[in-house]
């Protein structure tokens, strides 16, 4: 058995410690990367400028969808706002864990739709939204859905939408710098003077043009599953009840219809995989290196643990 | 000069993190007090149900006459507790009304017609989720405390709070001593269901 406070600062811990690993990753990558084409170039000092460029591009396409993530939502087709008499439980859930954790109350949608999935997302606590879906709403207990709708209130409440918007600025930066490398016409350029030199920068740029984008992407996934973790950790320290959200996974889980309204930016904020393809039902560290959410087998167990 | 500039540099960390660290006991303390307020908020709309449901359910429940004496005097009381702003006698008041509910709740499922009314229904949902709200005003105030009462003892933030001199505080108070303590031999068999 786990207190609930050491689960909680054993997650913050490892999270900190991906993210960390994967900046130091990024970092070196976008590094090495506009190095090489910046030699390519013959535009030889630093190669930030290079660096700056991409991270420009790649920022401003992505920063749109983290600033708007919150209206976004309501392009989806088919949410419409949640009503407190309509949706007593759905509604009342949100405003009391919302008073537990001492956090604006987010604007609430509904999904029509009879996957059971909810998700949350926004740039920050104030633009917080939290969708849910019609059949979720109708298969949960009040108790089971105040363990899903904790665990979504973490995610506001950590920043989750911002944290993984700037981990896939950094992915996506990582992604083109290597695809402008390969796609770069080779053509000799023998003339320069700092040949041998030269030759290395090219060559791992070019062996990190090739790996680094997947690599940057597994350790993205593996920031997602790690914030999950959290999230679960998170829904049981508001609501004290650990049994609520084991039931609701239990349940959810049974139920293995994708949601449509789902795409891959926005996979990681649901409670569960939105997809649920055949790749989930598989297990493995391999088949889990390729998913944004841990197996709801593991979820269970580490909630299990706690106290 | 660099050893004047490290120097600068770190007495101007210090400087922040002094700042920032004691930032956080003054709000917290301002987050405590709101919260405490906003429990005596979730009893007021507790106490302020009860009329509702009191007249909509009357009628039918004439032999129960005990129950809204009760619930009458509990909310009374809430209510005076509310206006005195004292912690401890809202915590009172509430558990007050909070032992009279079930058993309005067992009158309530014992008469079918109160049970199939959908105005009592709306009216006992709304019940469970005052109750709920009230639940989670009191966790957010314990929360709050724990977070305060922490950092003002463990290192180093301990040093801004005896610089400062910031006092642990109390949050809610629970007796120490009392029935909630103690588990009687009933309590510790198991319970047997008839069906």
């Amino acid at each position: 058995m786990e207190n609930i406070y050491e689960v909680a600062s054993s997650n913050k811990r490892k999270s900190f410690l991906i993210i960390v690993f994967f900046a130091f990753f990024v970092g070196l990558s976008i590094y090495l990367l506009s190095q090489a084409l910046g030699y390519y170039w013959g535009y030889e000092p630093g190669g930030l400028g290079v660096m700056g460029f991409a991270l420009i591009l790649s920022g401003l396409l992505s920063f749109g969808g983290y600033y708007f993530s919150d209206s976004i939502v309501l392009t989806i087709s088919g949410a419409r706002p949640a009503d407190k008499n309509r949706d007593f439980n759905f509604y009342t859930t949100v405003e009391n864990l919302c008073i537990a954790s001492d956090l604006p109350k987010p604007r609430l949608y509904i999904i029509e739709d009879t996957a059971t999935n909810a998700f949350a997302t926004g740039r920050d606590p104030k633009h917080a939204v939290i969708c849910a879906t019609s059949g979720l709403l109708d298969k949960l207990s009040r108790t089971e859905l105040e363990g899903v709708i904790a665990h979504e209130i973490t995610h506001i409440k950590n920043y989750d939408t911002r944290l993984m918007s700037v981990v896939a600025v950094l992915v996506g930066t990582v992604a083109l710098l290597g695809d402008w490398l390969l796609r770069a016409r080779w053509r000799g350029r023998s003339s320069r003077d700092s040949g041998s030199a030269g030759a290395i920068i090219l060559l791992l740029g070019i062996v990190f043009a090739v790996l680094s984008p997947i690599i940057a992407q597994f350790i993205q996934l593996a920031i997602s599953r790690r914030r999950e973790f959290m999230a679960d950790a998170g829904s049981v320290s508001i609501t004290r009840q650990p049994a609520g959200l084991i039931a609701a996974l239990k349940k959810i889980s049974q139920d293995h219809e994708p949601l449509e309204a789902a795409n891959k930016a926005t996979a990681h904020l649901f409670i569960v995989n939105p997809f649920k393809d055949k790749r989930t039902s598989s297990v493995g560290w391999f088949a889990n290196l390729f998913n944004t959410h841990p197996p709801i087998k593991e979820r269970i167990a580490a909630l299990n643990k706690m106290t | 000069m660099p050893t004047t500039i490290i120097i600068g540099l770190i007495l101007l960390v210090a400087a922040v993190w002094v700042i920032s660290t004691y930032n956080f006991f003054v709000s917290s303390k301002a987050r405590i007090k709101a919260a405490i307020q906003e429990i005596g908020n979730q009893l007021k709309r507790q106490a302020d149900l009860i009329p509702n449901l009191e007249s909509s359910t009357k009628g039918y429940l004439t032999h129960e006459k005990g129950i809204f004496e009760d619930l009458t005097n509990a909310r009374r009381d809430i209510a005076n507790a509310v206006e005195s702003g004292d912690v401890q006698k809202m915590a009172d008041a509430g558990a007050r009304l909070a032992s009279v509910i079930p058993s309005f709740k067992i009158a309530v499922e014992d008469n079918p017609e109160l049970k199939a009314s959908e105005v009592v229904t709306k009216l006992m949902d709304e019940l469970r989720d005052t109750s709920d709200k009230i639940m989670y005003a009191r966790r957010l105030v314990i929360d709050l405390t724990v977070d305060y009462n922490v950092r003002r003892v463990t290192m180093p933030s301990s040093i801004v709070a005896g610089m400062f001199g910031f006092s642990e505080l109390p949050g809610l108070i629970t007796p120490e001593k009392g029935g909630h303590t103690e588990v009687s031999e009933a309590e510790t068999k198991t319970p047997k269901v008839k069906l």
